[in-house]
């Protein structure tokens, strides 16, 4: 009962919050320069034809009767359609969540799990050899470029070495996908013991899995041992030492201690890292949610930048929430409120 | 022979500076005491003067760059300052508990206060869980915790300062310690608790037969808890002995001056001895005696280091002029 009310009242909280996404949004792509309409007519339109497409999208009314048009329709869950593709807004976003969200599992995943233990393991012995080696790689994984990683991974492992299959899509063309259930090529293959399918659905994943993860991990071990570090500097931990507590006892209160912020930071990455996905979505022609968002921006497709902003908003609010329940589980001082 | 014996302890924290030149920080120099069963050891002395690194350099607790470079800590006959950190975790928590500064915060937030106590008994003792459980209780009940089977089920954060503190001292009593080293146990609490918990100190040390070491900055505390005095200043114990002999008759002048500085000689209108001045630099101590600068009694013998002088059987001062520094010179100008 305490958790639904708790999770109704988060729920409630989005609302303004999400109202405001929609109209910064909204207002954002009006204001930024971007014409589609040149775009839509073509290079011979006349001026009447011009004015015909500004009518027909609405764009010559008022900003703010737009808007209330615009909301309207999302609150009866219409999101519009691509004025590129006509095609509904939410089914390219549903259709092509699932295809960014397993990328972003699998390579947040594998950061995370390298991640942690390394930041861990560097912060037990700071100023160790370890620790300085991976103080210079996670250094390393801040600074290169996303787009630059995916073309160089590409190219070593691809054009150079071999082991890897060409950057094109989520399944090699000569492979016939399965058909859907998840949405994901290899669960799919997976569940239906197309093997085939599953392998190459394996292959196409593995050079954009890594890049995220070596993306995701760099932070991930940078503030993992500055937490642990803090941890081990803590009263509780001190006291444990002082009561003769044996170095294994006290290591795995370390690592419970840093539990929590470590869940908290992991979070508010993810979130952000979504950001990041869009350029590798790109580099390997992924045709997830990320690069859907950077065609749009790119080609003034308003009604789909919206609502592929209002997707990461929603996303973003999915996150926090999880976290904080996990968080609640974890933490005897938290409370739900 | 002494429980715990101290012979010339020093402690330095050496690091380096922007320049990578060597820095070292003289933090204790030469500290020389014991302590016998059943007997509570007071050690006063103001912020720096290393009261707290004393303790931690007794039980290997130093944290890098504090380093122990000389002397040796001799507890119940096995050489503490030689041992490795597994086999000072035998000892900690088990033969020498302590009991800290900061209860609320010091125990594991994760973890209910009962299932600590177990923990503490388990890794140390062993046995059945079971026994561990019946044993916890009966510590909880021993420091006047009332209800302890539903205060075992608490969360550290439910509990108030003097309740975390008797907690702690629950926790010291796990394992029957020989020595009880208590680092500031009152200062975050209530005047009215601080009594209590001081009370309750004395209680379990004279039914345990337990030695104490007291670190405190509280002269009052001092005179009515503990059977001896060791006070320090800039990293030494410049005056040690039995509590009522120094202070009735303090041997060495930085002595008098924090005894003729407790508000009771104050209101009391004695004439007050000149006191007071900066903490000693531990970068650059002065030479000969490190009170020197401080010193309204110094003179020119002073730029020599101090002997020990022991005044009467058992009570020592670092001091050229011990027990009769305000009539040996007259001051300086």
């Amino acid at each position: 009962m305490r958790t639904f009310r708790f999770l109704l009242r988060r729920a409630l909280m989005v609302i303004p919050l999400l109202v405001g996404v929609v109209f910064i949004t909204f207002m954002l792509v009006r204001v930024g320069g971007l014409d589609p309409v040149g775009q839509l007519a073509g290079p011979t339109a006349t001026e009447a034809e011009f004015a015909a497409i500004r009518e027909e999208l609405g764009l010559d009314q008022s900003l703010f009767r737009q808007f209330l048009i615009y909301a309207g329709n999302v609150l009866q869950g219409d999101f519009g359609e691509s004025w590129l593709s006509n095609r509904p807004v939410l089914d390219d976003i549903l259709g092509r969540a699932v295809i960014s969200l397993e990328l972003l599992f699998w390579g947040v995943g594998l950061g995370t799990l390298v991640g942690i233990p390394v930041g861990l393991r560097a912060a037990f012995r700071p100023n160790g050899r370890f620790d300085q080696v991976s103080r210079v790689l996670s250094l390393l994984g801040f600074s290169i470029p996303t787009y630059w990683l995916g073309l160089v991974t590409i190219f070593v492992f691809f054009y150079l070495l071999g082991w890897a299959p060409p950057a094109m899509g989520r399944i090699s063309l000569l492979v016939s996908p399965p058909p859907t259930i998840t949405g994901s090529y290899l669960i799919d293959g997976l569940l239906q013991a197309n093997w085939e399918a599953a392998r190459s659905a394996f292959a196409q994943m593995v050079l954009p899995v890594l890049c995220m993860a070596v993306i995701a991990a760099a932070p991930i071990i940078k503030q993992t041992r500055a937490i642990a570090l803090d941890v081990l500097s803590s009263d509780p931990i001190r006291y444990a030492r002082a009561t003769g507590l044996p170095e294994r006892v006290v290591r795995r209160m370390v690592l419970r201690n840093s539990g929590v912020p470590i869940l908290t930071y992991v979070g508010t990455e993810i979130t952000g890292l979504v950001g990041t996905m869009s350029l590798i979505e790109y580099v390997f022609a992924w045709g997830g949610l990320g690069q859907y968002g950077l065609n749009a921006i790119s080609r003034g497709d308003f009604t789909a930048v919206q609502g592929y902003v209002l997707a990461l908003a929603l996303f973003s609010v999915i996150v926090f929430l999880v976290i904080d329940i996990l968080v609640y589980l974890m933490e005897p001082r938290s409370d739900l409120t | 022979m002494s429980l715990l014996s101290v012979e010339g302890l020093r402690t330095h924290f050496i690091s380096r500076d922007i320049d990578n030149r060597v820095r070292v920080a003289h933090a204790l120099n030469d500290v020389s005491f014991s302590i016998d069963r059943g007997r509570i050891l007071g050690i006063v002395g103001e912020t720096g003067a290393g009261k707290s690194l004393t303790a931690q350099s007794v039980t290997g607790l130093l944290r890098p760059p504090a380093r122990v470079v000389g002397g040796k800590a001799v507890f119940d006959g096995r050489e503490l300052t030689a041992m490795s950190d597994d086999e000072l975790n035998t000892v900690r928590g088990a033969e020498i508990a302590m009991v800290v500064q900061n209860p609320r915060t010091s125990l594991d937030p994760l973890t209910r206060v009962g299932d600590q106590l177990v923990r503490t008994h388990q890794v140390h003792s062993g046995g059945p869980v079971a026994t561990s459980r019946q044993r916890a209780l009966e510590m909880m009940e021993a420091v006047g915790i009332p209800d302890p089977r539903s205060r075992a089920r608490a969360w550290p954060h439910e509990l108030s300062g003097g309740m975390a503190q008797r907690i702690l001292i629950a926790m010291a009593l796990m394992n029957a310690p020989k020595l009880l080293i208590a680092d500031e146990p009152t200062t975050g609490l209530d005047v009215t608790v601080q009594a209590q918990i001081l009370d309750l100190l004395r209680d379990l040390v004279a039914r345990l037969d337990m030695a104490t070491l007291l670190i405190t900055h509280d002269l009052g505390v001092v005179a009515h808890f503990c059977d001896e005095i060791a006070v320090m200043f800039a990293g030494a114990i410049v005056e040690r002995g039995p509590v009522r002999e120094v202070f009735r008759n303090p041997a060495h002048p930085y002595t008098a001056g924090l005894i003729a500085a407790t508000p009771e000689r104050l209101r009391s209108g004695e004439r007050s001895v000149q006191f007071g001045g900066p903490p000693p630099d531990l970068y650059n101590l002065p030479k000969g005696c490190h009170y020197r600068p401080r010193c309204p009694f110094a003179g020119a013998a002073c730029h020599a280091a101090p002997p020990e002088l022991e005044t009467t059987p058992g009570h020592r001062a670092l001091c050229h002029f011990a027990g009769a520094f305000d009539r040996a010179q007259e001051p300086a100008e």
